[in-house]
């Protein structure tokens, strides 16, 4: 295996083979060992190595609303099924992502399954915090929606990859059990077909939105994440890219800069606090009826018929993320790996496969879920009852991948950060959008390019 | 200042801080559809679901448990330590310049930020096999707080004028009866205040209990509550429950703890 | 404040004397201290010259870390918004603190109760706080806008502006540490001993002057004490500021922890992190050493 070197640091190249085989993981970094997790922690989960017939594994997963199903539901499921018993430890967001990846790069052996958040896998993936699924000898639904399973492939099967990697044939390594993708929410009081374009969003909004007791669109506009979640359904449909397959950013051009156009033409008919928006307000906004459309991912989607959280049960439907050229939601599935140290791979991989059959996935979806599978979520009576699961099957099939890489965060704090200081200057302004547009995402555009420089790992 | 002025002041004040607090308090029993559903100073449909989820779903009681007992041992531990240190530091003239200098240690040590503290902390703790136990978060609670307990006391004690316990120790007093005895009741109002704000801080830290726990053993009420915030939403309805029923024992200590920082009671017992 | 320790007579013999020895009287909470702060120290600082990438560990590489941070405009910007943060807050903090100790030192009727209410805010949770604050500051559901609407302004959507976000993050903390700066100078002032001020006032001095020449010197030393407390504190305020503005719009609000917490725990840049954080300490700790010198200068 040969080394590359970077320009940059020609005494300290970051290789596939140092990352991979932890050469020099000395996992010091955290050099954490959860000895104590098996210490002190009231599941214990060392030495349970069991056959396919007995034994348990231990699944870790940060709290989330769309986890509690598989934690009160399907977890009891499996064991009456199977016979193995299943310790389940959930922890808030950020410390489950610190506690996962320590576990991982010491093998220190706390956990069989992570259950990840999409953006993780590049970095669990190419650190060795997760095992290949392939080489456990994991067998892969076909039922599966493609798109979503490509999720969890390293390197990533289609997009722009790490320099060190650039070279080598996907290997799954983590394996979607939520489909988290974005779709559209309206109204069908004011839309008396489904939208499928921006323009037809935009003329309902023209027509029938009044300011402020009805909207025509609610964003997420939080700097970072949250806006760049309002941001990409707009850039892909447009054309542009996140990164192109060169890592150079693809919103800094004419279609980043149509698309954010596109959301400043809006600006009338939003609520004018959007820039403090985040999901909480930008669903609220909907379930109290105040708004006709908005985009945001799947979590929320069964609320809108709960008395208890919405105003407006029954009448909200799903679609598709609106068109320019195309339709081109964001994706961010729940995706679980197993641990480089797991005890249990063998009844990590019979979790996995059992999870995410075809039978189990209809239960899933039965609950009104974000399966993963086509059958059920194409499936006539189940979509009868949830009207959002053809919705997310489409988007799914329509979604586009934020780029692979560990400082994917980074990037959309950098591109979102300068989306919100646009959206601010736009509001306030209420001219001159295409130059606020442009010097903003070029703007972002040169940071993110030279953030990427400075870490070296991309070839150039 | 007229007793009319003083006590509207005062009302006004008092309503300032309360508000939020009450608006807390009527949230926890909103339902989700009515917490975003414009303002209202009381509960229309008013519900318990909120705190049912809380110790239901969020076993608030086992975070509720473990902050209790680890507040209760640490800020003793530390204010017994750190009161006797600050003692040291106003009465005696120390060599190697210790009397400035273990003041700005003991700032020092507050002035880590958390993040830095996290993971060496893990690492030390799991080295002895003392991580997700209440006891890991004991020791090191009761470290940290020993550091604002000198800061604190050594200025109250500062403020006791050294002729009383001169006095008693002529009396046949040593110095540390005379500590208990005199100059601890002389500092009550002082030590009442380093006490409340011990808990608090105690009670309400968040990273260092996040990161060296992992399971309702030792989680406190702080990671409980950050549980209630997910991936990209909050649940506000049994955040605010969580907030209420997270404040009462803060407040009850408080209202024990209050009747110290009147003088009268102290200062007579000894003239 | 020179004496030395030389007890008289004692009644316990030696036991007592050596037990009050005042060195002894230091080593717990020494042991304490050093147990909690040296290695997180320690590590904190090897950790800024280590090079990260991923989360995994390379090796030296210098000051490269703190080069980097030098020229991250980031940094810079969280460090004057903090700064300017700390300032408008504890400035106001002790200002209001002040006079709600004075106001309330005296006998008042209910004065127990008034004085759990007024240290309420602390008592909750800041993550809480920030939650419910920004219920309250919520263009739609909050009552600013209501408020602001009874005076005959447009509604405001505060947290929508950097401006406007930036003083409602400083108002939210002086709500809830406010009672803090209270809570101590209350127990300074109850804890004065009243036979100078009653001979002031004997004197013939007025409410004023006995304040300001009498009070509050000999409030000194707690007011720093305060002072300072509020001082580190602010400067790492999180919880709040993260959920009611996660650091936004833009950067407005972006205080150097919230920076710093992404940088080492989303970004994975742990030692740019670290150095982060070490440079602040060192910041800090100068401005901690100037001021304590000067206020035992100003006490001889």
């Amino acid at each position: 295996m040969s080394d590359s070197t970077t320009s940059e640091r020609s005494s300290r190249s970051y290789t596939r083979r140092q990352i991979v085989k932890g050469a020099l993981g000395t996992g010091a970094v955290l050099g954490l060992s959860p000895l104590a997790a098996a210490c002190g922690g009231g599941s214990s989960s060392s030495g349970s190595s069991g056959g396919a017939g007995g034994g348990s594994i231990t699944i870790g997963s940060f709290s989330d609303p769309a986890m509690v199903p598989f934690r009160d539901v399907f977890l009891k499921k499996f064991t009456a099924e199977t016979g193995i018993k299943v310790n389940y430890h959930e922890t808030n967001y950020d410390a489950w992502f610190q506690n996962s990846k320590t576990d991982g790069l010491n093998k220190t052996g706390a956990y069989d399954i992570y259950v990840m958040d999409d953006n993780w896998v590049p970095e669990y993936a190419a650190s060795g915090i997760v095992q290949s699924l392939d080489k456990l000898g994991l067998k892969v639904n076909p039922d599966i929606l493609a798109k979503g399973l490509d999720q969890g492939y390293w390197p990533p099967k289609s997009g722009p990859r790490l320099q060190a990697f650039a070279n080598d044939t996907p290997e799954l390594f983590s394996l979607v059990i939520i489909d988290d993708v974005e779709i559209l929410y309206y109204n069908k009081d004011y839309f008396p077909t489904a939208p499928v374009t921006w323009d037809d969003i935009l003329n309902v909004a023209k027509t029938k939105s009044h300011p402020p007791s009805l909207y025509g669109w609610s964003p997420r506009g939080v700097a970072g994440n949250p806006i760049v979640q309002t941001y990409l359904p707009l850039l892909n449909s447009y054309g542009g890219n996140f990164a192109n397959d060169d890592w150079s950013p693809g919103f800094a051009g004419p279609e980043g800069v149509g698309a954010l156009e596109r959301l400043f033409e809006f600006i009338p008919y939003m609520p004018s606090g959007i820039a403090a928006f985040d999901t909480s307000q930008e669903t609220a906004v909907m379930l109290q009826g105040h708004c006709t459309a908005m985009t945001e991912y799947t979590g929320t989607a069964h609320v809108v018929d709960d008395p208890t959280q919405s105003k407006v049960v029954g009448k909200i439907d799903f679609a598709a993320t609106p068109k320019q050229v195309k339709s081109g939601p964001a994706i961010g599935t729940f995706i679980c790996g197993i641990a480089s140290g797991a005890p249990n791979t063998a009844g990590a991989v019979k979790f996995l496969e059992w999870f995410t059959s075809s039978k189990v996935q209809k239960e899933f979806a039965g609950g009104g879920s974000a399966a993963v599978t086509g059958s059920a979520l194409r499936d006539a009576t189940l979509s009868a009852k949830y009207r959002w699961l053809p919705a997310i099957a489409d988007a799914v099939d329509n979604s586009i991948p934020k780029p692979r890489t560990p400082d994917e965060p980074k990037m959309e704090d950098l591109l979102g950060t300068e989306l919100n200081q646009a959206l601010v200057q736009a509001i306030s302004q209420k001219s001159g959008y295409t130059q606020i547009a442009q010097s903003h995402l070029t703007a972002a555009a040169n940071q993110i390019t030279a953030y990427l420089k400075q870490q070296g790992t991309y070839g150039f | 200042m007229p007793r009319v002025a003083l006590y509207s002041s005062i009302a006004v004040i008092l309503a300032i801080s309360i508000f939020p607090f009450w608006w807390m308090v009527d949230t926890s029993f909103k339902q989700p559809v009515d917490i975003f559903g414009g303002v209202t100073f009381y509960p229309h449909h008013p519900t318990t679901s909120n705190y049912h989820r809380l110790f239901n779903t969020y076993h608030f009681a086992s975070y509720l448990e473990n902050s209790l007992i680890i507040v209760a041992v640490a800020v003793s531990v530390s204010l017994a330590i750190g009161t006797l240190a600050a003692y040291s530091l106003t009465r005696f003239n120390l060599r190697f310049g210790l009397n400035q200098s273990a003041l700005v240690i003991a700032l020092l040590v507050r002035m880590i930020p958390g993040i830095l503290l996290v993971i060496p902390l893990y690492i030390t703790l799991a080295k002895w096999g003392l991580l997700d136990t209440r006891l890991g978060l004991i020791l090191i609670y009761s470290g940290l707080n020993t550091a604002f307990v000198i800061w604190m006391m050594q200025s109250f004690l500062a403020e006791i004028p050294r002729d009383i316990e001169e006095a008693a120790m002529v009396d046949g007093d040593s110095r540390l009866s005379a500590l208990v005895r005199i100059v601890l009741p002389l500092a009550a109002p002082g030590l009442a205040a380093t006490a409340i704000f011990s808990v608090i801080v105690t009670y309400n830290d968040f990273l260092i209990a996040l990161s060296l726990t992992s399971t309702t053993n030792a989680q406190t009420v702080p990671v409980g509550v950050s549980t209630l915030i997910g991936k990209i939403q909050i649940e506000y309805g049994p955040m605010a429950a969580a907030g209420v029923i997270g404040a009462l024992p803060i407040v009850i200590f408080a209202l024990v703890v209050q009747r110290h920082f009147v003088r009268g009671l102290t200062l007579g017992a000894v003239k | 404040m020179a004496e030395t320790a030389a007890p008289r007579k004692s009644r316990e013999g030696w036991r007592g004397r050596f037990l009050a020895s005042p060195y002894l009287l230091l080593i717990p909470a020494a042991i304490a201290l050093a147990g909690v702060s040296i290695y997180p120290l320690f590590y904190g600082v090897r950790a800024s010259v280590t090079h990260y990438l991923y989360g995994r560990d390379f090796g030296f590489n210098g000051l490269t870390n703190y080069r980097n941070v030098w020229h991250d405009e980031f940094f810079r910007q969280a460090m004057v918004t903090t700064a300017k943060y700390v300032v408008c807050a504890v400035t106001i903090e002790t200002l209001l603190g002040l006079g709600l100790a004075l106001l309330v030192s005296r006998e008042i009727r209910f004065g127990g109760p008034i004085r759990v209410g007024l240290i309420l805010p602390m008592t909750i949770a800041p993550v809480v706080v920030g939650v419910m604050w920004r219920l309250l500051y919520d263009s739609g559901v909050g009552v600013t806008d209501p408020l602001f609407q009874l005076f005959g302004a447009s509604p405001p959507d505060v947290l929508a502006h950097d401006t406007s976000a930036f003083i409602s993050v400083v108002l939210v903390d002086v709500w809830e540490w406010t009672p803090l700066i209270f809570l101590i100078l209350l127990a300074g002032l109850q804890s004065l001993p009243q036979e100078p001020l009653e001979a002031a006032r004997v004197d013939g001095a007025g409410r004023v002057r006995l304040f300001l020449d009498h009070t509050l010197p000999m409030l000194r030393p707690v007011l720093f004490v305060a002072i300072t407390l509020r001082v580190i504190d602010a400067i790492g305020t999180f919880d709040q500021i993260y959920v009611l503005t996660k650091g936004g719009p833009g950067t407005a609000t972006r205080l150097i922890s919230i920076y710093a917490y992404n940088t080492a725990f989303l970004f994975t840049q742990y030692g740019q992190a670290a150095a982060m954080l070490i440079a602040l300490l060192a910041m800090v700790m100068l401005l901690m050493i100037v001021a304590v010198r000067m206020m035992r200068k100003s006490l001889r």
